[in-house]
């Protein structure tokens, strides 16, 4: 373990879950910092800057949303959203706004500290290679060759079209973030209209089959019903 | 909604005054038949009045109705003249008509709803008492063994390992629990339409399956799906917690099960999906009211095993009902019990 200690900033106004959150974090050697509104989370945030954010939408004094527009303002900082089911739509409309990723309460001590560490993991891979991707991706046995356009699984190579290859691609670019419907589309696409979700789901399901993917497999890119797809970027 | 429903009335109206119009005239010029010209409009009135909504169209009808005959089928011919005494009678009589068969539906109708409501009240009433004897049993584990865990100092490890264990456990329950009364309020709550977004089949499967394994690790499925892609409008979320339900149910109540089997075909216009086991079967009592949350109030029933049965599936039939989808359990001659629902794979409410 190195000794800089990554800071993540938790901002949440239940202080049974507060202090529940910080210390799964504290065990697994972060060091957290705490809010409990949205006016205190944004003096923090400027003053500490931390290397993650741990929002809940259902703040006191503002909207969790308002936040998140206020830090993207500012940076590309990380932000992991903790979701209650009935804010569902809330969730996709974070994630449209830039949010990394979610995690839905309640959640398990090991379910968020693997959203944590992809999210660390994703922004150091975009900071250090810059957003162009270049050289290859790799996950498991699975890899992306980005300059010749290749993506091979053991070894073998998977034909995919343009149009699948591009989505896989950006899914491996921002892998550890969730990526929804409308902003894979509007990547690829450029802008959405009436069919372009079907188009997509008819691409993901072309890329499943290619990649020999069985419904309940575990595998390299995961899809979250309603909301979108994300790749892992943990291993297991 | 509301003027779908009026388009729809004057449709009625209409077509039935042409129809009957047009039956006169045949009646009137080829047959040279006169007296049964004003019966046939009383009884075009009877049917408006009774087909749509209110007294408006009845009402309208039998004034159009009393004009036309007067118009073209008493003498004189194509006249309007009110002043013959018969066609004022005849006239009176339709709106007589239009108005008591009007009165009469309107207040059928009003029962029927009456009905339906404190039906719905009822069931609302049974969920709560089921759901509220259920939330005892999970609260006290937690509640005991967290005070314990707190206040006595000479626990072994394995101890409060159990505890922490029970714990856990309960509280996943209370969590499901807690997912399957959301999703009825969801629907329940102020006639909300469920909205509908084409989902496809596979990652429908493989999100449930990912669900599933998380809580049963070591429960193996066979899945058999079509290997085209298949689009189905639906919310996936609800459908999501049916099919998890549903495997659930089999794993917790099917005794003896070594095979659960979830197989999804397309007949016709739908999507069937089947959850297959080999397990103990449903005994007959059940089996009538399984999908009404109902059998598992009786005291015999209520011991830890057993909880959270009845609501886990009458959630599913809500949810399939209001997909507008059917949903059935039967036995299998073969030992074991089968699960199907169907779902419209028409995409005619998709709206992403």
């Amino acid at each position: 373990m190195n000794n800089n200690k990554y800071k993540i900033l938790l901002v949440e106004d239940e202080s049974n879950i507060r202090n529940l959150v910080s210390t799964m974090l504290e065990a697994s050697e972060y060091r957290v910092i705490t809010a409990t509104t949205c006016k205190e989370a944004e003096t923090m945030f400027a003053s500490h800057m931390p290397d993650l954010i741990i929002l809940d939408l259902g703040l006191p004094d503002k909207n969790g949303l308002e936040l998140l527009n206020y830090v993207r303002n500012e940076s590309l900082t990380p932000i992991i959203i903790l979701s209650a089911r009935t804010d569902e739509h809330d969730k996709v409309e974070a994630l449209d706004m830039g949010a990394n990723d979610y995690i839905t309460k309640p959640f398990g001590s090991a379910e968020l500290l693997a959203r944590v560490r992809s999210a660390l993991r994703n922004n150091r891979h975009c900071s250090e290679e810059g957003k162009l991707p270049g050289g290859k991706f790799i996950l498991g046995d699975m890899v992306i060759d980005y300059d010749a356009r290749q993506i091979f699984i053991g070894g073998n190579e998977i034909k995919l079209t343009q149009t699948e290859y591009n989505i896989v691609a950006l899914l491996s670019e921002y892998s550890g973030k969730m990526m929804t419907y409308s902003a894979i589309i509007k990547t690829i696409w450029g802008y959405p209209d009436e069919g372009s979700i079907k188009k997509l789901q008819v691409n993901m399901a072309n890329i499943r089959k290619k990649f020999g993917i069985k419904p309940g497999d575990k595998s390299y890119i995961i899809n979250e019903l309603g909301v979108g797809y994300r790749m892992n970027s943990d291993k297991n | 909604m509301k003027s779908k429903q009026i388009i729809k009335d004057i449709l009625i109206t209409v077509s039935t005054l042409v129809l009957c119009f047009a039956l006169c005239l045949v009646i009137h010029n080829l047959l040279q038949i006169e007296e049964h010209i004003t019966t046939i409009f009383v009884f075009a009135v009877f049917l408006i009045s009774l087909t749509t909504n209110g007294y408006v169209y009845g009402i309208i009808a039998s004034v159009i109705g009393t004009v036309a005959v007067n118009y073209a089928f008493t003498f004189p011919f194509f006249e309007v003249n009110f002043l013959i005494f018969k066609n004022l009678v005849s006239g009176i009589v339709m709106i007589t008509i239009s108005i008591l068969t009007s009165a009469l539906t309107t207040k059928v109708r009003r029962h029927e709803m009456i009905k339906a409501e404190s039906e719905k009240e009822r069931m609302r009433a049974n969920l709560l008492r089921a759901v509220s004897h259920d939330l005892r049993t999970p609260l006290t584990t937690i509640y005991s063994s967290t005070s314990a865990l707190l206040e006595e100092k000479n626990l072994s490890d394995e101890q409060k390992e159990n505890m922490l264990k029970g714990v856990k456990e309960d509280s996943e329950w209370l969590v499901r629990m807690v997912e399957n009364l959301l999703s009825i309020t969801k629907i329940d709550s102020g006639n909300v339409e469920i909205i509908k977004a084409p989902t496809v089949l596979d990652e429908l499967i493989d999100s449930v399956i990912q669900k599933f394994k998380k809580r049963y690790p070591d429960q193996n499925i066979n899945i058999d799906i079509p290997d085209d892609i298949v689009i189905i409008p639906m919310d996936s979320m609800l459908i999501e917690q049916v099919l998890v339900n549903i495997l659930e149910n089999a794993v917790q109540h099917a005794k003896g099960m070594t095979e659960l089997a979830l197989k999804v075909f397309i007949l016709g216009n739908n999507a069937i999906f089947e959850i297959k086991d080999n397990g103990c079967g449903i005994s007959h009592e059940k089996l009538d009211k399984i999908f009404t949350g109902l059998y598992n109030t009786k005291p015999e029933m209520v011991d830890s095993q057993k909880r959270n049965a009845g609501i886990g599936l009458s959630v599913c039939a809500t949810i399939i009902k209001a997909h507008g989808g059917d949903i059935k359990a039967e036995n299998l001659k073969s030992g074991g019990a089968v699960f199907r629902f169907s779902l419209d794979i028409e995409d005619n409410t998709g709206n992403m």
